[in-house]
């Protein structure tokens, strides 16, 4: 009977060990991010997945293009927001060329290449292999809401389906979808850019004990891409008449992209807003009318402040903090606004 | 007879319901008319899925009653009305007026929408019932239900031309159960013909009439024209109005329009409408 147990005993610690060796196999390009942090020492995030359900995708996926959904149990969700769906402000997919060092005008040039928006919000492309959200100036928007959004993906989501979106507060069959849904967008290894050596060095490092050169590792991976998406609240230029021409030489042709790309999101016909623009001179008039003024139609105020809901007129613009729309950028649109 | 009239109702409810169905991408729709109204009449827009629109419309008397009338005050008449778009295609909606205590409802369907790069014009089909519900002038005879009904069908064409100008034409047909005598027609044809041309930004002007032969409806009616302003602003939409009649709905105004406009028969009125987001937009 001894022998019979010692026996078992022995094949489970050697099938143990067999799994334990099979658990870290080298990374590759298909390698899941998430995965090789954790391998490198770094624990798993609060929302992280081990399994994504294409299911629960499905749903997240319904939720965040169309505002509404119907749960994997059959029960009716209700509009989240009457007014703004997710992709109103984020893109979904890989928006900045190089996702180390976001910047706004290598990521205009990119989504002229790939025919895509240029909005407010950062991309749900890697978004659960961020670190943090609403990150710096947010707080000067959002004041003590920020801290528990700030650290977790789920609060944040929160945050902005309930505030952002002039919504409501998701139910939890909803953010599990959305959750799910994020992780169908998360990073793998060959998002990253990484070079041979740099993944012998992961693998290196994974395989070894040695708590430096994982930390090391870690570090050169980190450098890969966007921890945190920063967020730089900047005023409008003091004599908005000048503007920052003085700095800067606005180019109306990269200002149509940005009118098309951003604006026209928006204030298109059928859009979120009840502001209805389009590239007419009578548009631009009133632009340039408004452009040294301080009212909903001035340009430097509204694209730096953003507008503000009202009782019983929940559409209000989110402003463009300076990593979303640099000043050159600025003053492009106001070259093609005020020009005809 | 009753039968046939109830599967032709089923027969356009169903088809508007089918074409309802059809999804549409909005990003490259253009819009010939600020608002779903022009003056009197509908404009070729519709309300966006989940707006609700509240509209309140006043049209007053001649200004030739002069200081008595204090120039057609004393002769409002009001809308107050509901529309809503179960779709981005299709509106419902119902309103009722001062004006013979009418009630209305009716459905609009946008079959064709002008489009940069894609359609050139936009199409869209309209139909109304009203109900007259005053006291029987005469309650001692024997009085019937339909004779209370009117019906609206209208073709809506328009183009946006420019920037600035947009054109609307409104082939028309008004069917009335009860006329008043054997020389008008129970069937009146009209054509309708809208304009709007925009000032700046926010202001427009815009103008309607209907010219129908005249010998349907009989004396002492004659042809509606109204011109006005229109301005939009965020969530509302504000139209002041030069008309020689006192309608809002196609019953009144194309088939009951008595004032002159070279005899001062000229009222002023106004639409205020309220845009709400019901429900989203997908």
């Amino acid at each position: 009977m001894k022998v019979k147990a010692l026996v078992i005993l022995l094949g489970l610690s050697f099938t143990f060990s067999a799994f334990v060796k099979q658990s870290a196999p080298p990374v590759h390009e298909d390698s899941r991010l998430v995965d090789v942090l954790m391998a490198l020492g770094q624990p798993a995030p609060k929302h992280y997945l081990a399994q994504v359900d294409p299911v629960q995708v499905a749903i997240g996926s319904t939720l965040v293009h169309e505002g509404k959904a119907t749960s994997a149990d059959g029960k009716n969700g209700s509009y989240i927001s009457t007014i703004f769906v997710c992709t109103d402000c984020h893109n979904q997919v890989k928006e900045d060329p190089n996702p180390a060092s976001p910047n706004p005008e290598a990521r205009m040039s990119y989504a002229i290449a790939n025919n895509l928006p240029f909005l407010q919000a950062t991309t749900f492309w890697g978004m659960v292999n961020r670190e943090s959200w609403y990150n710096d100036d947010y707080i000067i928007k959002y004041g003590d809401w920020i801290a528990p959004a700030k650290e977790s993906l789920y609060e944040s989501t929160q945050l902005c389906a309930r505030e952002c979106s002039s919504g409501r507060t998701l139910e939890a069959w909803e953010a599990e979808a959305i959750n799910h849904y994020y992780w169908s967008l998360e990073l793998h290894l060959r998002d990253l850019g990484l070079k041979q050596d740099e993944f012998q060095r992961l693998n290196k490092a994974i395989s070894s004990e040695d708590a430096s050169l994982k930390s090391s590792a870690l570090g050169m991976l980190k450098s890969k891409y966007m921890v945190a998406s920063p967020a730089d609240f900047v005023d409008p230029p003091s004599d908005r008449r000048l503007g920052m021409s003085n700095e800067f030489t606005g180019d109306a042709q990269r200002g149509a992209e940005i009118f098309n790309r951003s604006c026209m999101q928006c204030h298109r016909y059928g859009g979120p807003s009840l502001f209805v623009m389009d590239d007419s001179k009578k548009t631009k008039k009133l632009f340039a009318k408004h452009i040294a003024k301080q009212t909903p139609f001035a340009l430097y105020d509204i694209v730096r402040y953003g507008t503000h809901a009202e009782p019983g007129h929940r559409q209000y613009m989110p402003l463009y903090t300076l990593d979303r729309m640099s000043h050159q950028q600025l003053e492009d649109l106001r070259v093609f606004l005020t020009s005809w | 007879m009753a039968n046939r009239r109830l599967s032709r109702i089923i027969g356009i409810v169903s088809i508007f319901f089918i074409a309802s169905q059809a999804t549409a991408q909005t990003e490259n729709w253009m819009r010939a008319f600020n608002d779903t109204r022009v003056i009197n009449g509908q404009s070729v827009e519709t309300s966006f899925k989940g707006d609700m629109k509240f509209i309140i419309s006043h049209r007053f008397g001649g200004l030739n009653g002069g200081f008595y009338e204090l120039f057609g005050l004393d002769q409002s008449t009001i809308r107050i009305g509901l529309d809503y778009g179960v779709t981005n295609r299709l509106t419902v909606g119902a309103g009722r007026s001062s004006n013979g205590k009418t009630y209305d409802g009716f459905l609009k369907y946008r079959l064709l929408i002008q489009q940069k790069d894609g359609a050139p014009f936009s199409v869209t089909l309209y139909t109304n019932t009203a109900i007259n519900t005053l006291e029987w002038t005469e309650p001692d005879r024997e009085n019937y239900f339909s004779s209370r009904l009117f019906y609206t069908h209208q073709v809506m064409f328009a183009r946006r031309m420019s920037d600035n100008l947009s054109i609307q034409l409104m082939p028309t047909v008004v069917h009335r159960n009860l006329v008043a005598n054997d020389n008008v027609s129970h069937d009146v044809y009209a054509l309708g013909a809208a304009l709007r041309y925009r000032l700046t930004h926010h202001l427009a002007v815009q103008a309607e009439g209907y010219y129908l032969p005249l010998e349907q409806i009989g004396a002492p009616y004659t042809m509606p024209l109204s011109i006005g302003i229109d301005i939009e602003t965020k969530g509302h939409q504000f139209q002041l109005s030069l008309s020689n009649s006192l309608g809002m709905t196609e019953k009144i105004f194309i088939t009951e329009t008595t004032q002159l406009w070279e005899k001062g028969g000229i009222g002023i009125g106004f639409n205020i409408t309220r845009d709400f987001k019901v429900k989203g937009r997908k």
